[in-house]
Parts: structure tokens; C-alpha cells; sequence
């Protein structure tokens, strides 16, 4: 699948900033739930230590003495001692536990009272009420007795602040990439939007409308160098084409004058001769003359088609009409080859085009059936809507055409067989003249073809955009 | 009747001259268009034969010359190109009429008739020998009897009567009663004249239609 430019940018920008964003949130909040960790082990180490001073020993016991009326005191020791409990580390057994910390299950055994001696770091602990970290310090007595002093503060403010964060993070960051996703869509349009006009500019410019040029802002940025760099493009094949056009002119003329010359005077020994052999060759020589300047006429319809120097006049052409009146008109040249020519057409398919061009595309198609089709033959047009184009079909029962031959077909001077060709006039112009006129309608051409069963050319044009009703 | 030929290629000139002046036309010829304004004001010509490419002055320069001079006299163009818009620029500058080189002379000289022959009303009822057309009824009887003619026949052969005792060349019966799009369709006039045969001339002791070799086909009552 490939993307438009504007899509395949607004996608990069999108990721970029979804990267960027998603990485400074894994980050931040990293951050800051270590630095809110490390402020919380700080505490713990804090009020541990603090406690420690307020430790006296009263017949062996380790009890918290300190002053009531000092509110500092009090409320210190009020924190420090929410959970706390201190064991005797010989007998592991317990002297004294805060009242929180009795329904959380957290009374130690011997063994593991010995353990945490030997270990004084902080320790995360989960209880049903939310995590809580504790610090293991030994307390020596003036009597040679260790105990164990274990301090502990709650992380469920810490743990509810960084769910919340991260809440937030995930809610803000999908959000955050979708404004952004639409910015970049939006901006992307923006920058493009220069370049969409560019294109559809130069779009409009054909062979025949080569002095046109795109228009310029005259600002220096990208797109100003593309644009001239794509009308000085215009203007060396506006000259070349130019050169082309008068050298046409000129082989027109240069050809013309001198056949004009030599078949007024062929006419004019004709006129006096009274000779017949000489008369048949004068004609010979008038009709070789005359068929030169079809030959030219051809090929200097076809330069000048392809030069662009044949405007077409558009319109709503009735195709149907079209082939039943051409093939009215045929008729007689098709009886005389005891041929059948037959009209199938549809009522109101309706093409957009240049009346007289789609006339001589009819035209040489039918011929080119006519020439091709042996006596008691048939040749057939039909006209029909394809979607909203309109079709033609031209199908024969003549000779028909290899594989090899159908793809040269419409390729300048091809003839499938001289000699039949040359008998019958052709030189092997007419079917490129209609596949011009089919590119210049915006159109389609395709033949089917197999020997001795016939040829069949299909056309489709580009509707008039209604449909006719009968 | 007097021609004016303004054609710069001698040998065309020459046999324009010659072609001419067989049919009983006096003819002067002018290789370039210098002078064409002074020498149609000069001369009462009835008509003029220009070519489009001269050289120094384009042939559309001289037209107007002699336009401004004699606003009336008719002139036919002769150019080596043959694009429709060549024509419509043609006609448009105030040529009568417009012709393509190479050309029969049988053409130039049918045109030259119908321009010279411009102004006097077209008759309603046209008769060769003992055919007879009323282009009002459109019906066509030969020797009495009514013809029963196609669109096409009909209007080919008010095109030969039209033109009776005269060669018409293929292209100039194409242009006139088809249109050009049909020059490349193989024998079209052929084969209706071929049907206008059998039904004007079979059977009758004197035929009408003749080929006109070289050329193309004649309407008359007088054998050549």
C-alpha cells in the first residue's frame, strides 16, 4: 500500500512525537517514583535514628521516653513509633509493638529476628492494608543486651500518588498523540498544500497550451525552485516543439508546391493527349500523385495532432446517433463489397468530445473493418453505456489479426500484410489517427482479434457526465 | 473573363496559366504581391488566384490590399498547408474560397465558376438532357418517369447537375457532399456513383454520368 506524501509525513511526525512522549513519560515517572523512594528511605532512616535517642533501658527493658509538652517531641516520636516494635534478638521474643502493627500480622519469629540483625537495610513488606517499608537496627543495652528495633512508615500515600501519575500519564499520552497525530496531518497539508496546486497546474498543461507556465510567489524556498526549475522545462519544450511545428509547416509546403506543379502539368498532357496508352499513363501518374498527397496529408495530420496544434472543441456528442448515421452512410460502400454493416447502438449514450474527431475515429475504424472483412462478411458497430463511459465496439468477421500483430497495431506505418494494405490504399496511418483521438479524449482503446474469425475494437470515452433518457 | 494569378512557383503558375487560358479565361499571372493591389485596380479582373505564401508579403497582406481596392472581387486562395484552422483563417480574411496544393486543375476552374457564377439565383428546377430535378419537391424524373434516389444519391447528383458539363474531382464531391472526414474512406464516391448509374442512366441509350479519368466524374448530355 503505498501512502500519499501528506499521509506518509503526518504518520512520521505522529510517531516521532509519540516516541518522544512516551519516553519522557516511562522517564519522569522512573524519576520520580525513585526520588520519592529515596525521600521516603531517607524518612525512615531518619525517624530510626531519631528513636534511638528516646530509647532508655529500664531493667533491661528498651521503653520511649520523651517529653509530653514538647510538641516537636511528640510528634516526632507520635510518627516514629505509629509502626515500630522492638525484640529481644537472643530469645526473639517480643517487648513491645505499636498497635498498627499487631493486625497486620508482621510479629517476627527467632529465626527471622536474627536474620533482619544480620541484614539492616530497608525492606519492602506487603500486608493487606498496603505496603510498608521497614528498618531493622540493632539496640545494645548498657547491659550487654541486643534487641531489635524495627521502624516502619506506610508507602500507600507514595504507591496511591504514583498510580495516580501513571494514570494520568496513560490518559494523556494516547490523548497528547492523537492532537498531535491531527497537528501533524494539518501541517503536513499545509507545507503540501503549494506542491497540490503546483501539480494540478502543471496538469492543465498540454501540448497544445506549452506557453503556459505555473505561477510563481517569488519567495526563495523549495518549492519556488521546483516550480522553475519545471517551467524552464516548459520552455525548452515549448521551443523545441516550435521548431517542430515550423519544420512541419515547411516539409508541407516544400512537398506540396512541387506536386502541385507536377500534377497540373501531368493534367494538362492529359487534356492533350489523344493518345490512349499515353493517356493511361498520364492517369497512373495523377492517381500515384494524388495518393502521395493523401499519404502527406496523413502524416501531417498526424505531427500536427501530435504537436498539439489541433485544438479539439468539446461537447456532448450522441454516439449512437453518430454510428447509425455513419452507418447509413456507409452502407452502400458495404453493399458493394457484399458486406454486411449493421448498427447496434443504445439510446443516449452520450460522449464528451469534438464531434468531428469522433466522427473520423468512427470513421476509420469502420473502414479499417470494411478493408479487412472478405465478401458476405459482416461488420457490426455497437454503442453502450460502461458505467458512466460510453463504449464502442466495432467487431468484424475478416481476417482477423495474430497476437503478434494486434500489438503493433496502433504504431505509426504498421501494416499486418504490405501488400493487402498497399491494395487497398491504406499506409497503415488510420488506426494511429484513432488511438490520437482516443488519448486526446481521455479514452481507452483495446482490440480482440483471432485469424480467420475477425477483429473487434472496443472504445470507451468519457461520458457527458448525464445520461440521456429516451 | 479575366484572371488574376498571384503564385510565386513558376512552374505552378505556368500551369495554372496554361489550364486556364484552354477553358478560354485570359489570365495574368504575378509572381509576387507587391504590385497585386495596384494591378487589380488597375485591370477589371473577375477574379483572383492568390497564394497564401509569397515571398516578402504573406498572401493574407495582399488579400487586404486588394480588398481595400475591390471589396467585391472574388479570391480563391491556394496554400501548401491544408489544416482547417489554415481555412477558417483563409476564409476568414475575405478569401471566396480556399484550395490545397497539390489541386486538380478541374477543381480550381469548378471553383472559379461557382464564384464567377455567385449573385445569379440558384435555380429551383435542374435539367441535363432529359433528366429533370425540382429541388423544391426534391423529386428527379428522367424521360418522365420518377427516380426514387437516397439522401446521398440525391444530393451527389444535385451536386453533378449543379456542375453539369464540368469534371469534379473526388475531394471537391467529398467536401461538398460528405464532409472531409470521409476523403479517407475508400471509394464512398465510387460506390454511389455506381448506384446513381443504375438508376439515372441503365437503360437509357444516352448515358449521363461519365469518369473523367485522371480526374473524376462528369455530368453531361454531350459525349467528350
Amino acid at each position: 500500500m503505498t501512502l500519499t506524501l501528506r499521509a506518509r509525513l503526518a504518520v512520521i511526525a505522529t510517531t516521532v512525537s509519540g516516541l518522544l512522549l512516551g519516553t519522557l513519560s516511562v522517564v519522569s515517572y522512573n524519576v520520580l517514583s525513585r526520588w520519592l523512594d529515596e525521600d521516603l528511605t531517607a524518612r525512615l532512616t531518619e525517624l530510626t535514628d531519631g528513636l534511638h535517642g528516646y530509647l532508655r533501658f529500664e531493667s533491661g527493658i528498651p521503653t520511649i521516653e520523651y517529653n509530653v509538652s514538647d510538641t516537636d517531641q511528640a510528634s516526632f516520636v507520635h510518627e516514629a513509633t505509629r509502626y515500630y516494635q522492638i525484640y529481644e534478638a537472643e530469645t526473639g521474643q517480643l517487648i513491645v509493638q505499636s498497635p498498627e502493627v499487631t493486625p497486620l500480622g508482621l510479629s517476627l519469629t527467632k529465626g527471622e529476628v536474627t536474620l533482619l540483625l544480620a541484614s539492616p537495610l530497608p525492606s519492602d513488606i506487603s500486608t493487606p492494608y498496603g505496603r510498608l517499608r521497614v528498618l531493622n537496627s540493632p539496640v545494645p543495652s548498657p547491659s550487654g543486651r541486643i534487641y531489635l528495633l524495627q521502624v516502619g512508615v506506610s508507602l500507600t500515600a507514595l504507591d496511591g500518588s504514583l498510580g495516580r501519575y501513571r494514570d494520568l500519564l496513560l490518559l494523556l499520552t494516547p490523548l497528547s498523540l492523537l492532537v498531535a497525530g491531527a497537528g501533524s496531518w494539518w501541517l503536513s497539508g499545509l507545507a503540501l498544500a503549494p506542491l497540490t496546486r503546483v501539480a494540478s497546474a502543471a496538469r492543465d498543461i498540454d501540448v497544445a497550451t506549452l506557453e503556459r507556465r505555473l505561477p510563481t510567489r517569488g519567495v526563495r524556498d523549495e518549492l519556488e525552485q521546483v516550480t522553475r526549475a519545471f517551467n524552464e522545462t516548459l520552455a525548452r519544450l515549448d521551443l523545441s516543439i516550435g521548431e517542430m511545428r515550423q519544420f512541419s509547416t515547411a516539409l508541407a509546403h516544400e512537398l506540396r508546391t512541387p506536386l502541385a506543379a507536377l500534377r497540373g502539368e501531368i493534367e494538362l498532357a492529359l487534356r492533350a493527349s489523344r493518345d490512349a496508352d499515353l493517356q493511361r499513363s498520364f492517369v497512373s501518374q495523377i492517381e500515384e500523385i494524388d495518393r502521395l498527397t493523401r499519404l502527406i496529408d496523413h502524416v501531417l495530420t498526424l505531427a500536427r495532432a501530435e504537436s498539439g496544434q489541433i485544438p479539439l472543441k468539446f461537447g456532448a456528442v450522441d454516439l449512437g446517433e453518430l454510428a447509425a448515421s455513419l452507418v447509413d452512410q456507409l452502407e452502400p460502400v458495404a453493399h458493394a463489397r457484399a458486406i454486411t454493416l449493421q448498427c447496434d447502438a443504445r439510446p443516449g449514450v452520450v460522449a464528451m468530445g469534438d464531434a468531428g474527431w469522433l466522427e473520423r475515429l468512427l470513421l476509420n475504424l469502420l473502414d479499417n473493418a470494411m478493408k479487412f472483412t472478405p465478401e458476405g462478411g459482416r461488420v457490426v458497430v455497437r454503442v453502450s453505456h460502461e458505467g458512466d463511459r460510453a463504449r464502442v465496439d466495432v467487431a468484424d468477421t475478416g481476417i482477423g489479426m495474430t497476437h503478434d500483430v494486434t500489438a503493433h497495431v496502433f504504431e505509426r506505418f504498421y501494416q499486418a500484410d504490405p501488400s493487402r494494405s498497399s491494395a487497398s490504399g491504406g499506409a497503415g496511418l488510420g488506426l494511429s489517427l484513432v488511438k490520437w483521438i482516443v488519448d486526446r479524449h481521455h479514452g481507452a482503446i483495446a482490440v480482440q482479434s483471432e485469424p480467420e474469425r475477425g477483429s473487434t475494437f472496443s472504445v470507451t470515452l468519457p461520458g457527458s457526465g448525464r445520461r440521456h433518457r429516451v | 473573363m479575366r484572371i488574376l494569378v498571384i503564385e510565386d512557383d513558376g512552374k505552378v503558375a505556368s500551369f495554372i496559366q496554361t489550364g486556364l487560358e484552354q477553358e478560354g479565361y485570359a489570365v495574368d499571372v504575378l509572381h509576387h504581391g507587391n504590385s497585386a493591389g495596384d494591378q487589380a485596380r488597375a485591370v477589371d479582373y473577375d477574379a483572383v488566384v492568390l497564394d497564401l505564401m509569397l515571398p516578402g508579403r504573406s498572401g493574407f497582406q495582399v488579400l487586404r490590399d486588394i480588398r481595400s481596392r475591390k471589396p467585391s472581387l472574388p479570391v480563391i486562395m491556394l496554400t501548401a498547408k491544408d489544416s482547417l484552422d489554415e481555412r477558417v483563417a483563409g476564409l476568414d480574411a475575405g478569401a471566396d474560397d480556399y484550395m490545397a496544393k497539390p489541386f486538380a486543375l478541374a477543381e480550381l476552374s469548378a471553383r472559379l465558376r461557382a464564384l464567377l457564377r455567385r449573385g445569379t439565383p440558384r435555380e429551383s428546377v435542374l435539367r441535363v438532357g432529359d433528366l429533370e430535378m425540382d429541388t423544391i419537391r426534391r423529386s428527379v424524373r428522367r424521360a418522365g418517369s420518377t427516380i426514387d434516389l437516397k439522401p446521398k444519391e440525391y444530393a451527389l447528383l444535385e451536386f453533378l447537375m449543379r456542375n453539369s458539363d464540368r469534371p469534379l474531382t473526388r475531394s471537391l464531391i467529398i467536401e461538398h457532399v460528405w464532409d472531409i472526414h470521409f476523403d479517407s474512406i475508400s471509394n464512398v464516391v465510387e460506390v454511389h456513383i455506381n448506384s446513381l448509374r443504375n438508376k439515372i442512366d441503365r437503360g437509357f441509350p444516352i448515358q449521363l454520368i461519365h469518369t473523367v479519368r485522371g480526374v473524376g466524374y462528369m455530368l453531361t448530355d454531350s459525349a467528350p
